[in-house]
Order: structure tokens, then sequence, then C-alpha cells
């Protein structure tokens, strides 16, 4: 390895050199004050010894590898504050995203990448199955047509002006909650519709950083909602 | 189509009914990011204008959390870090989400997105002390308000 000032005497910048290396950076970071407000904006700002600031400059020094490693871009939540702040309008959320999408998929951490493959496989994060899910929203339904006469959930509705995805933790945890949106619907009279398959509204292929199963899942939703020709599609997330 | 433009044309048009006097207590708004201003830089428009008309239907007293809007902060809980087992660090972030929602006075939250509402009402109010705090999706506050005609629209 080269040391800096070896660097320097043949005429290479040290930011610049290498690139194909940076696989975190792109060109963005390159624009960098390290001025420091994406930092000083962040709750999470000394977690872990690291900062927004200091992901930029592993980035930018070529670090990829240490930054992917890091809890630090998990522990960030891609809330947008820094990039909403940065004078040079870095791309930093893309940045944190790529850090995740580089990790391997078995190091992510907890359940979304688990919830990610189930989605794949069952059409839901936690793997209900049809038969299940079909009828507990028609047992529900029956209990909420007990306050509100002649309600039921529509299911797989050609032609329904809206389809609504569900976030499975309510199936799954809190059916009750669902009540809330079907009341909403029956008072205001609405033509909608639920899907029997692929009703997943909840999408961690976002969040672990994986585009190709992030597209195939809202490809399945798009699907459903062509084939039942309804007019608007409704993620109530 | 949002959640947000949904609700605001049924209350605009009327096809639903609210009825303010079911919630009276003081009550404050979250921006989640990803509505806020990640759809901003997304898409162009940030949902903040519409939540809180909404909210405002369905309640008299409001007071916003600061900062707000674009500059809101994250409860902690997004980007997964609900899913995600560093729940200390979870809890760590959320501690300026805790005061900021403690120093409206407000008793009732109105959250549109569930890892914001679920981080909120399940653990920072244990940990940061405001279990007094009510904490409602925005569906939730409109359909507790709904008045349905021919429906006896008891108290939940």
């Amino acid at each position: 390895m080269k040391t800096c000032k070896e660097v320097l005497m043949q005429g290479e910048t040290i930011v610049l050199d290498k690139r194909e290396k940076r696989r975190l950076a792109g060109e963005y970071p390159d624009l960098c004050l390290t001025c420091g407000t994406c930092a000083g904006g962040c709750p999470v700002t000394g977690v872990d010894g690291l900062d927004m600031r200091k992901a930029v400059r592993m980035a930018l020094l070529g670090l990829d590898q240490e930054l992917v490693d890091s809890r630090f871009p998990w522990i960030c939540t891609l809330c947008g504050r820094c990039e909403e702040a940065c004078p040079m309008n870095i791309d930093l959320l893309k940045m944190m995203r790529s850090a995740r999408t580089l990790r391997d998929r078995d190091k992510v951490p907890g359940v979304m990448h688990k919830g990610v493959e189930m989605c794949l496989k069952t059409g839901n994060n936690v793997g209900i199955p049809k038969e299940d899910y079909l009828f507990l929203l028609e047992d529900l339904g029956a209990e909420l047509a007990e306050e509100l006469p002649g309600f039921e959930v529509p299911v797989d509705k050609k032609g329904a002006r809206i389809m609504v995805t569900i976030n499975s933790k309510e199936p799954f945890a809190e059916p009750e909650d669902m009540f809330f949106w079907w009341k909403i619907f029956y008072a205001a009279k609405e033509s909608w519709t639920t899907t029997s398959e692929n009703w997943e509204g909840v999408n961690w292929g976002l969040f672990t950083g994986d585009d190709d199963s992030m597209k195939e899942i809202v490809r399945r939703i798009v699907e459903n909602y062509k084939k039942l020709e309804c007019e608007y599609l409704l993620l109530p997330e | 189509m949002s959640v947000h433009d949904l609700l605001k044309e049924y209350i605009e048009s009327g096809r639903i009914k609210i009825d303010k006097s079911k919630h009276p207590e003081l009550t404050t708004y979250h921006d989640p990011c990803n509505y806020a201003r990640k759809s901003e830089k997304t898409f162009g428009h940030g949902y903040y204008e519409e939540p809180r008309w909404i909210t405002q239907q369905c309640v008299d007293n409001f007071v916003d959390m600061h900062p707000n809007r674009r500059n809101n902060y994250c409860c902690g809980g997004g980007g997964g870090a609900w899913a995600m087992p560093y729940a200390e660090e979870r809890i760590h972030y959320g501690r300026v989400k805790a005061k900021q929602i403690k120093d409206t006075g407000a008793k009732l939250l109105v959250a549109p997105c569930h890892n914001c509402r679920d981080q909120i009402m399940k653990s920072l109010r244990q940990e940061y002390d405001f279990m007094d705090v009510e904490v409602k999706y925005l569906w939730e506050l409109v359909a507790d308000s709904l008045v349905i005609d021919g429906v006896d629209n008891k108290e939940e």
C-alpha cells in the first residue's frame, strides 16, 4: 500500500483515487464539506462511536466493508433528517441503504429478511395460509356486522373502486384494528376490496435494501390491481 | 392513493360525518418520515397539511410539536428498526420524540403510520413515562369519530 505522501508525490489525489473500489460512495460524498450538520440533528449520533458525517468519510475513504459490517446503517432509521439538512444535497439515505444492500442476506439483523422470503413464498410476511386468512376475514366481518348491519369483507371483488392491502401484523396479532378502515368504508358506502393472495402491504425489501424482492412484491400487488380492474390502490401504511 | 387523500375526500364531500365531541382532549400529530419529508423528496409532495386538517375535523384542541413537518424527528422505529433486534438503540433514538410529545401537553397523539404508532404506543410511552397519552392511528381517530346513519353510535 502506498503512503499518503507517495500518493501525493505521484500527483494523485487520495479522494478521487480508485473510485471503483468505493461501492457506497458513488459520486456524491465527494461534495461533503465535513460540516457535520447531518450528525448534529441525528438522534443516534455517537452510537457505536459513529455518526452520519463519519459514515460519509468512511465511504469516501474506501472503508466500505467496515461500514457494511457495522451496525450503524441499521440503527439509522433512514428518516432523512440529515439529508434534508445537508447543504451539499448529498444523497445520504441512498448511501446508507446501499450499505444495507451490501450485507449478506443471512446477516440482515432480526426477522426482516426472513419476512421478505416468507412474503415471496406465501404472499405475506408472516406466512398466514390463505384458508386461515379468508376464514378470519369472514369471521371478523360477521362480528362487525352485529354493529353495522349488512357489513361483510369484500375479497377479490372485480371492478371495486379501491383495492386495499393489509399489514400482516393485523390479521396476525391485532385483528380488530382492521375494523377502523372497515367502519370508514361502511360509513362512506365505498366500493372496495381486498385480495385473497399477495395482500401484504408491508414491503420489508425497502428496509433490507433488497430491490429485486421489493419490486417483485410490488409487481404482485399491481397484478392484482390490474386483474380486478380497480380504480385506486390504497396501502394503509 | 394515499390514506390522507381518501380520508380528506370522504370528509370534504360529506360521505362520512364526524362528531368532534368524542375527542375533547388536547391532541397532537406526529409526522412520519415517509409521509412527510421523504414523500416530498420522492414524489414531490409531502403530506403535512392533509393529516392536520383531517385531525382537526375530529378534534377542536390541536397543538403541533416542535420542530414539525419537514423538520420533524423520527419516532425511532422507522426503517425497519421496530423489527430489528437493537431495542436499546431504538429506545435511545426515541428520547427526542418522547420529549417533543410530552412538551406539547397533549393527551392524544395521532399517527398515520403503523411503525410510528407501535414505537410510540407500545415502547416510548412506557420507557419515557407518558402512559397518560393515548395513541391512535389517523384512521382510528376518524373511525372513532364517525356518526353513521341508522346505527347506534356507542362510545368505543
